[in-house]
């Protein structure tokens, strides 16, 4: 079973993502903000990150830097999910290292879809 | 006119003028009041209705993960039922995404306003305190300047606080794989 970490101050956003994937079959673990999802994410080894990008502590582009810096998180798919939409911040997420970029509020049929192809 | 009545008389104008700013600080501020109590309702009821749909909505999201768990594969093959509440609940999250992002719009404006009103407060703290030398002019325009920079600033807090969710909406579940 895969396990996706998913990273959002929002606990109810963090509940939407959760259930969506866990229908799917997927396991989820959750942190409330950047600097907790690293630290998840050292302490769990992960398949997939999916973060919030506006979050206390450590928003989402400098976790996914911070995540590429380690070994184990070089490959691994990191979605960004925000209600961000400019170019400019699309541009600095994937120089960060991120995947993609997807703005909430999300599809649950594209979000699984994304989710599969990502992790394929 | 002798200098001691163009004394008086520019006394008077900066006087006149430092109530002006009294009248518009107290003004905005009792307007911002109705304001922040008004976000502050919605947001009560807002949540209010977030909160009950969570509850039913995590009723039924339960046990379709329960089912998942147990053997989905088969329960997507087998049981068409299924497939139609996962459908029903996947429409919930949707909408159940939006009233949290109405919700954070919510706080952020409030925020917004509490701090502006807490310039205008300061702003009228400061028309509050006695002028040492009410005959000098200068003393009037000291204070409405300083009134005056708060006002200012309680408007700035307007750009300075972040918003709390920073798209417009166009590009809502739009997906960019890079």
């Amino acid at each position: 079973m895969k396990t996706v970490l998913a990273v959002d101050d929002s606990a109810t956003m963090r509940e939407m993502v959760a259930f969506v994937l866990e229908s799917a079959g997927y396991r989820v673990l959750e942190a409330e903000d950047g600097a907790k999802g690293l630290e998840r994410a050292r302490a769990t080894p992960v398949d997939l990150v999916i973060t919030d990008q506006n979050m206390p502590n450590m928003d989402g582009i400098t976790l996914v830097r911070s995540l590429r810096e380690l070994r184990e998180y070089k490959a691994i798919p990191i979605l960004l999910l925000t209600t961000e939409s400019s170019d400019t911040m699309k541009s600095q997420g994937r120089a960060a290292g991120a995947t993609g970029w997807l703005v909430k509020p999300f599809d649950p049929a594209t979000l699984l879809e994304v989710v599969r192809k990502v992790l394929r | 006119m002798s200098n001691g009545e163009m004394g008086a008389r520019n006394t008077r104008h900066a006087e006149q003028a430092a109530d002006l700013l009294v009248t518009v600080a107290s003004s905005l501020n009792e307007r911002l009041a109705v304001t922040a109590g008004e976000l502050a309702r919605s947001q009560d009821l807002l949540r209010e209705a977030s909160d009950e749909l969570m509850t039913a909505f995590r009723g039924a999201a339960d046990r379709i993960v329960a089912a998942q768990r147990q053997g989905a594969a088969e329960l997507r093959e087998e049981n068409a039922e299924y497939v139609v509440v996962l459908d029903h609940l996947y429409r919930a999250v949707q909408h159940l995404q939006s009233h949290d992002l109405v919700n954070q719009l919510i706080d952020a404006q409030k925020l917004r306003v509490d701090k502006m009103r807490e310039k205008l407060v300061q702003a009228l703290a400061l028309a509050g305190t006695p002028i040492t030398e009410p005959d000098e002019p200068e003393k009037w325009i000291e204070r409405s300047r300083a009134m005056l920079d708060c006002i200012i600033a309680g408007i700035a807090q307007i750009d300075e606080e972040p918003a709390a969710t920073g798209g417009d909406g166009k590009h809502a579940g739009s997906v960019d794989l890079f």
